[in-house]
């Protein structure tokens, strides 16, 4: 693949403008995840493109995939916890609208 | 040839991003956003990242969209009537103008970053680099970043039991007394 790197990071930041802009305009609890889902994909892309923009001769830099495995761990960690949030909210108030939740809006 | 793949993958994962966003029912979310997982891990293997693209497809493919897909089917989320009490997707309000200025602004920041970088293309990803690729990558982490690495194994753990104890059904049991106290 030979295109130019710029438009890796344009697509990483089209993808992040999505997830954010849904995780401000939805109010299923699970949209919002998948939305922050979305958005740590979109790092991890800038993360892989910045390594292929840092190679050296060996190859693309190390710390790029590196990064990118902890923020997946780091999403995959984020998604249970997130959705055991969801299944006690649920349980709680049968519901999964974060319109009905306004326990700690000041 | 492989440089119109990228740009395929590239639509395609903005369309189903922005299915993920737009879709009533949670299901279609999830399926819009496991073709934006699929797009982007046949990006990364276009751009060289081999093992990238197979933990993107086992990690999130595999594990997050079964986890997501089964939290869905156990609190029955899908079904008509809640999906039909959903909120409109767009109504005008305070959050409508944050979610835009704020996306906007990441959208704007991340074009001009893109745009100051020198207009570079990619090398073409040499045959048989995957191997080497996963070396470097094992030295990197079992090496340099092996601290950061044994943290993450303790945030798993931590994240393992947070998750039981987040999801376990409140009833006074043997080892339960706390909550006998509270009631």
């Amino acid at each position: 693949m030979t295109v130019p790197v710029q438009h890796l990071f344009m697509l990483a930041g089209v993808l992040f403008a999505i997830g954010a802009c849904g995780f401000f305009l939805r109010r299923n609890v699970i949209i919002v995840l998948m939305c922050i889902e979305l958005m740590l994909n979109a790092a991890n892309l800038t993360f892989l493109a910045a390594s292929r923009l840092h190679e050296t001769a060996d190859g693309p830099d190390p710390t790029g995939p590196v990064f990118a495995l902890f923020v997946i761990l780091v999403a995959a960690v984020e998604a249970a916890v997130g959705l055991a949030l969801v299944i006690a909210l649920y349980r709680r108030k049968q519901t999964a609208s974060l319109a009905q939740v306004r326990e700690l809006r000041g | 040839m492989v440089n119109i793949l990228f740009y395929i993958c590239a639509v395609a994962a903005i369309a189903s991003a922005l299915g993920v966003v737009s879709a009533r029912s949670p299901i279609n979310s999830v399926l819009s956003l496991l073709g934006t997982f699929f797009s982007l891990a046949v990006i990364y293997l276009l751009a060289g990242f081999q093992f990238m693209a197979a933990i993107q497809i086992l990690v999130y493919g595999g594990a997050i969209m079964v986890l997501f897909l089964f939290v869905i089917m156990l609190l029955n989320l899908g079904n008509p009537e809640q999906v039909a009490q959903a909120d409109p997707l767009f109504k005008p309000g305070r959050a409508t103008g944050v979610a835009l200025a704020v996306s906007g602004a990441a959208l704007l920041l991340g074009l001009l970053a893109a745009h100051a970088l020198p207009a570079d293309h990619l090398s073409p990803v040499p045959a048989g680099s995957g191997r080497a690729m996963i070396e470097t990558l094992a030295d990197a982490i079992f090496g340099k970043y092996v601290l950061p690495f044994e943290v993450a194994s303790v945030m798993l753990l931590a994240a393992a039991v947070g998750v039981l104890v987040l999801a376990k059904r409140e009833r006074p049991g043997l080892l339960d007394t706390e909550a006998e106290d509270n009631r």
